[in-house]
């Protein structure tokens, strides 16, 4: 035995320390120091969609002692704050479309042919989301997040992250948010709060599994905390990520232009 | 307008479209009934217009969309029967029967008869003077379009412009007594629109043969409680009677919609500077009595009491054939509730004249037992005192009744 070297049982036990210091220290592990707050979210923001994206949606609303209702969606995100979205199904909805740029929202409705300003929170199609979820898909810049802990929820690890409101303009004054641990960013819950603290609704991330290329959440589901029963699904049928949009697909002349 | 020239524009339309593969197709076919109680009144004196008691129309009304690519072609038009008026015939008409094409999102072209639809307006949209003023006491109606050529150019996202020349005669279509045929306008028309600050902005201005110059103002942005809007147009000479040429005359809508949960309620107030003061009001009555009394005078010769006849009905018409309503200040209001996923949707709808106290209620009702099924049913209840704009009309109130099928 050479001296200064550690004898065959040490040897063991410092390897054996290195492999579990370097597993639990390695980024995306559990137990890792964890990122910032700023980062989770910002990466969670990029977990369901990439920064450019065609898309396909059904959404299913649900509501208490009446028949489920589907409508079928196309739509398109460039960045953080322009969306549009057109129905393509039921026949009665064809053509109907929701615009987001900027801070501004826009729905045409093909039978007046006719471009309407509409408030961010208005609820979208008459399910449980708002405008402001559907087209704000990135939280970063509305709110100021930080970490408050790590728990399970919906049998995931989790960072729980309190998102509060730049200002008061935002549709929700604080979201508690849930980020996985495990590396991939995926989001699980959020539950949305007013100003006066009371929670209007849940929503929860599932069904993750490949679409479009990579794995990612593809059921949203929004519950209502006012509405008991009340709940609406969103699920992605497709997702083209990062293709090219032009600005001007997100204007109002392309509203009325329709598809 | 004729079998064959309805049947020819269908067929110059989608007969060439039809025949490619499309990439979206939608077909309706709809049925349209409109019951209205008659009433005899300031302007309906002795029933000269020759109504029923209840008279009323009916339509079968198609509608084809086909889409291949950039390229669209849009045709609605419908038959009408009508029954209980002066005289019933059967008519054709042609809501709409375009072809468009876009060059990317930058450049596009529309051709052929088609709704213009500018303005932010609910109800009322004084900047838009290339088609007929919708009917503010049902907005849901389907508007007829005028004969036009569009060209849309989006310079940028937050920019675009538009440039139309439109020729139109569209008399008010939903009534059952016929309004005198107007002068055909030829009117070209410029708008660019703009967002500047989350806030739309649009610039209008429009002018030509039997068209009035206008320039308008079109201003709309989310506060956050409700988005609101405000749309304003400015123009010499009156489009109601009489002409008042050298006179300038404003008018602004402003509004606000606040939504929430499916629930959607909306305000809007109208200023229509043309619209006849208590006195004009007055005045224009007192000449509708003088002309009744003339052209019912025995003792003068029959000439005389047809051109008094032909006074009266220019004069009673003026509500319907001219701007858009015939006193100064008017307010909108309408509750909706209902949205996509809604089975039934239900609506109720005021138009309250603050001058002479008119009111009109409508109340509706849709129901969609299926997807590609739409059933609306809307009551018109004209009320308000009796010399008020509303009640001297010559109907009291319409049940108004829409089946649309999709495919």
């Amino acid at each position: 035995m050479c001296e200064g070297r550690p004898p065959p049982a040490l040897a063991l036990a410092v390897a054996v320390a290195q492999v579990l210091m370097h597993t639990l220290l390695a980024p995306g592990s559990a137990r890792a120091v964890p990122p910032d707050a700023p980062t989770i979210l910002r990466r969670a923001d990029r977990a369901v969609l990439g920064e450019t994206a065609a898309y396909t949606l059904r959404m299913t609303v649900v509501r208490p002692r009446k028949p489920e209702r589907v409508v079928e969606m196309k739509g398109w995100k460039k960045g953080d704050d322009q969306g549009l979205v057109r129905y393509t199904a039921p026949p009665k909805e064809r053509g109907t479309a929701y615009l987001r740029s900027g801070d501004s929202t826009w729905l045409y409705l093909p039978s007046a042919e006719k471009v309407v300003r509409v408030g961010a929170r208005q609820n979208f199609g008459g399910g449980d989301f708002s405008n402001a979820d559907i087209f704000r898909l990135s939280l970063i810049k509305d709110y100021d997040p930080t970490l408050a802990a790590e728990e399970v929820v919906e049998g995931q690890p989790c960072y729980k992250l309190e998102l509060k409101a730049k200002d008061r303009s935002i549709a929700y004054d604080r979201v508690v948010y849930w980020v996985r641990t495990d590396g991939t960013f995926y989001p699980v819950k959020a539950d949305y709060y007013t100003l006066s603290g009371k929670n209007l609704k849940s929503l929860v991330l599932s069904q993750v599994r490949p679409l479009g290329g990579r794995t990612r959440p593809t059921l949203l589901t929004m519950e209502s905390r006012v509405d008991e029963g009340s709940r609406t699904r969103l699920e992605f049928l497709s997702i083209l990520d990062d293709v090219k949009l032009d600005d001007r697909l997100f204007t109002a002349s392309a509203l009325e232009r329709g598809e | 307008m004729t079998a064959a020239r309805f049947g020819m524009t269908a067929l110059a339309l989608l007969l060439p479209a039809s025949l490619l593969p499309a990439q979206d197709r939608q077909i309706e076919v709809g049925l349209e009934g409109f019951a209205y109680e008659s009433a005899t009144t300031s302007l309906n004196r002795d029933n000269v217009l020759g109504l029923d008691d209840y008279p009323g129309l009916g339509r079968l009304a198609v509608g084809w969309r086909e889409t291949h690519g950039s390229f669209r072609a849009v045709f609605r038009g419908y038959v009408e029967r009508t029954w209980g008026t002066a005289v019933d015939d059967t008519d054709w008409v042609v809501r709409q029967g375009y072809a468009q094409y876009w060059r990317g999102d930058k450049v596009g072209i529309r051709l052929g008869k088609q709704r213009i639809a500018w303005g932010s307006g609910f109800a009322w949209n004084p900047t838009n003077r290339l088609e007929p003023p919708k009917n503010a006491l049902n907005t849901t109606l389907e508007q007829e379009g005028a004969l036009a050529a569009r060209l849309d150019w989006v310079p940028a996202a937050w920019a675009s412009l538009a440039l139309v020349g439109a020729t139109t005669d569209v008399t008010p279509r939903d009534l059952p007594l016929a309004t005198p045929e107007p002068e055909r306008r030829n009117s070209v028309a410029l708008r660019s629109r703009f967002v500047i600050e989350d806030t739309d902005v649009a610039l209008v201005a429009s002018g030509g043969k039997n068209q009035r110059t206008l320039f308008g103002l079109d201003v709309a942005r989310d506060l956050g409680w409700a988005a609101v809007h405000a749309e304003a147009a400015v123009y010499e000479g009156a489009e109601m009677l009489p002409a008042r040429d050298d006179t300038t005359f404003f008018r602004l809508v402003a509004g606000a919609l606040r939504t929430s949960g499916e629930n959607a309620f909306a305000l809007e107030y109208f200023y229509n500077g043309e619209g006849y003061s208590d006195a004009g009001a007055q005045r224009w009555l007192a000449g509708l009595d003088r002309a009744w009394a003339a052209a019912t005078d025995r003792a003068l010769p029959p000439e005389a009491r047809q051109q008094a006849l032909a006074v009266y009905a220019a004069g009673a018409t003026i509500p319907y054939a001219a701007g858009l309503g015939l006193r100064r200040n008017y307010v909108h209001a309408s509750w909706t509730r209902g949205g996509a996923t809604s089975v039934w949707t239900g609506a109720v709808r005021t138009v309250l004249g603050l001058d002479d106290g008119a009111f009109a209620l409508t109340p509706g009702l849709g129901w969609a037992p299926r997807g590609n099924v739409t059933l609306n049913l809307d009551a018109i209840l004209l009320l308000g005192p009796e010399d008020s704009a509303y009640r001297l009309a010559p109907v009291r109130g319409a049940l108004q009744a829409r089946l649309k099928v999709l495919f």
